[in-house]
């Protein structure tokens, strides 16, 4: 099932460090092999996506999203 | 008379107790006793004093050391019969000292040099534990990135793994995290490299299941699970979580468990009270992370499926000392190591699954007993009215001091659960969160004060009485202690909490709120209820149950919001007590009128 968030990318330290898109409400998604072009830290998008129950990982900072689709906003 | 013979037992009890102490000295071992010769005697009569005391004893005294001779300080083999004997024999004219050589053991302190940066080895308290084991025995499966053979892990044995990412036998790490876990339970120890690990004489497995990003399948993990199961490893740390329910993996847990294997996991760094999944299953001992200062670190999940807690690391900002230092690869440059301080409950797992190896090399096999004996020499929290700590914080050395004691039975098992208020086994109760002993000095304290009162005035037990006693004294104070998966505390504490408690429940501390630790609450029900017949009992039990409730604080905890913990919260907490147990008695008098 697809869903739409928008958010700011950030990259969080446990581990070697992953990225989360962290919403406008707080809640931090951590980004399942994200594309090279979201891997900006600040980086204000948009994304369409799917979370990845069947996914664990070392950083363990919230629901897996793996990106199908993002656009950058101003 | 009486009293002459009470003080008479009373001296002689004291002085039977003076003369049977010991001391501490007692406790020492020895085989070797020293005889320091006096100075003012000539080495003649010291070398037939020697002679003669071979030809006596049947052992020769031989100087210590080379530096003994001006001291005339001689070492002869011999136990407490000798010492004995030495001390009662005509030797102690022509010396000074005659005493236990006392045996001194230092605890290992690894010369690894930068063993000074791991905080966290001291604070879960692993030297004294070094001194009984290594771990040696114990295979620790790292289900994680894989493990690289860093220059630190030379000493480390390995056993052979698998790699479920490219589905190989050479599992080694692409990313850094798996070496890092690894590290803390078995890094290399005392060999003059690098930093220290827990269980440095157990053995490691890799398993693989995480790409170098750091993610990997359900499929793979379950996989891997099994796969420990049934080539021997003794524990699994997995520092992984996220994720939702899978009876895949609760499936391959229960195998694992059902083959003896203990599962530590990773609570989960979300900060929420959410414990992540594989550590929220059942046979999974789930790990909450500290901070250099002990205390639960701001990401650590807490709530249900906290087990125990350990060192996790706090970093300040780039300041690597808070966290947790190992060795591992470095994944941008192929081929290079570094040390590299990390954080996360990722790595406070790993210390637990270290510390179980090291129980596990003390004797104690099963994955259970191994997991009671953690959580039983943990270092309890008592103020942990969220379980942010579980059973309490890691303690090395006091667990392998259980695990020496021998097996744990079933009844001390069950003890301990009811001394520390463990209770339903549907619900995860925790033993941090209720003082039990001033709880049931509430309630008794509360029932002494009706009985005393109904010496005076005669009234019946009765429901509302008994009910009124106990919300007013401590609630339903078990309640407290329940965590459900995701669902708010908030609601327990407020039912398990007395009257007095209730204004701080919703918070959640364990100071009262002066408004509700009064006479304030008894005194308006008793003017509600004082006309009707069965409801005014309840109103006299709550007045008695609260002067209990505050009578037992102002004397063992006065700790008032706004009012601090001292002389006036005393006070305050007293005289309302007073008070309480005042307006009790004239609301039970009228009834004696009506009798």
């Amino acid at each position: 099932m697809s869903i739409q968030l928008e958010g700011t990318i950030e990259h969080k330290g446990f581990g070697t460090g992953a990225w989360a898109l962290v919403t406008s409400s707080g809640e931090t998604y951590e980004l399942h092999q994200p594309p090279a072009d979201l891997k900006h830290k600040g980086l204000k998008v948009k994304v369409e996506g799917e979370i990845r129950k069947d996914v664990m990982t070392l950083a363990m900072i919230g629901p897996v999203l793996e990106v199908s689709r993002f656009e950058t906003q101003s | 008379m009486k009293r002459l013979l009470l003080v008479g037992l009373f001296v002689a009890g004291l002085l039977w107790a003076l003369v049977s102490f010991k001391g501490l000295a007692a406790q020492g071992t020895y085989n070797s006793i020293i005889l320091d010769f006096r100075e003012d005697i000539g080495a003649a009569q010291i070398e037939s004093q020697v002679k003669s005391f071979a030809q006596q004893f049947g052992a020769t005294p031989q100087f210590n050391s080379e530096f003994s001779q001006g001291d005339h300080v001689f070492v002869v083999k011999g136990d407490r019969g000798l010492l004995n004997a030495l001390r009662h024999s005509p030797l102690t004219k022509f010396t000074e000292i005659i005493e236990p050589n006392y045996e001194y053991q230092a605890l290992l302190v690894p010369n690894d040099p930068d063993y000074g940066k791991q905080w966290n080895l001291r604070s879960i308290n692993v030297e004294p534990a070094w001194d009984s084991t290594r771990g040696s025995g114990s295979v620790v499966a790292v289900i994680d990135t894989g493990i690289t053979k860093v220059s630190d892990l030379e000493i480390t044995t390995f056993v052979e793994g698998y790699d479920f990412v490219n589905d190989r036998y050479e599992a080694t790490d692409d990313n850094g995290h798996g070496t890092h876990v690894a590290g803390t339970i078995a890094q290399s120890t005392n060999n003059e490299r690098g930093v220290a690990g827990i269980a440095h004489g157990a053995s490691l497995m890799p398993l693989k299941v995480l790409s170098a990003g750091g993610g990997g399948t359900v499929a793979d993990i379950a996989e891997a699970i099994k796969y420990a199961a049934d080539h021997n490893a003794h524990i699994i740390n997995m520092s992984l979580g996220g994720g939702g329910e899978s009876r895949l993996l609760q499936e391959a847990i229960d195998y694992a468990h059902s083959k003896g294997v203990l599962i530590i996991a990773a609570a989960g760094n979300e900060g929420q009270n959410a414990v992540s999944y594989p550590a929220r299953y059942r046979h999974v001992v789930g790990v909450a992370a500290l901070d250099p200062a002990g205390s639960k670190t701001p990401y650590s999940n807490y709530g249900a499926g906290i087990d125990i807690a350990a060192p996790g690391g706090l970093k300040n900002g780039d300041d690597p000392a808070g966290g947790i230092l190992q060795n591992t690869i470095n994944p941008d440059v192929p081929g290079e190591d570094v040390y590299v301080a990390f954080e996360g409950t990722s790595m406070a797992a790993p210390h637990v699954a270290g510390v179980a190896a090291l129980v596990r090399a003390s004797g104690i096999t099963d994955p259970d007993q191994i997991e009671q004996v953690l959580k039983q020499s943990a270092i309890p929290v008592t103020d942990d009215a969220l379980n942010h700590y579980g059973a309490g914080k890691l303690d090395a050395a006091a667990a392998v001091k259980l695990a020496e004691k021998g097996q744990i039975t079933f009844r001390d098992f069950f003890n301990w659960l009811r001394d520390n208020g463990y209770l339903n086994p549907r619900f995860w109760i925790d033993g941090g969160v209720t003082a039990l002993l001033p709880k049931i000095a509430m309630v008794l304290g509360s029932y002494i004060f009706a009985w005393f009162l109904r010496n005076y005035f005669p009234f019946g037990w009765s429901w509302p009485l008994s009910m009124g006693l106990v919300a007013g004294s401590a609630g339903i104070f078990p309640l407290k202690g329940c965590y459900l998966f995701d669902l708010p505390q908030m609601p327990f504490r407020v039912m398990g909490s007395s009257l007095p408690e209730l204004g701080s429940a919703v918070q959640g501390t364990t100071l009262l709120n002066p408004i509700f630790a009064s006479v304030l609450i008894p005194f308006v029900l008793i003017l509600l209820f004082l006309g009707h017949a069965r409801w005014k009992w309840f109103a006299v039990g709550t007045a008695l149950g609260v002067a209990a409730c505050l009578g037992v604080r102002a004397a063992i905890a006065p700790d008032l919001m706004w009012l601090g913990n001292g002389a006036i919260a005393r006070a305050f907490l007293g005289v309302n007590a007073v008070m309480c147990f005042a307006l009790a008695s004239l609301a039970a008098k009228p009834e004696v009128r009506h009798l």
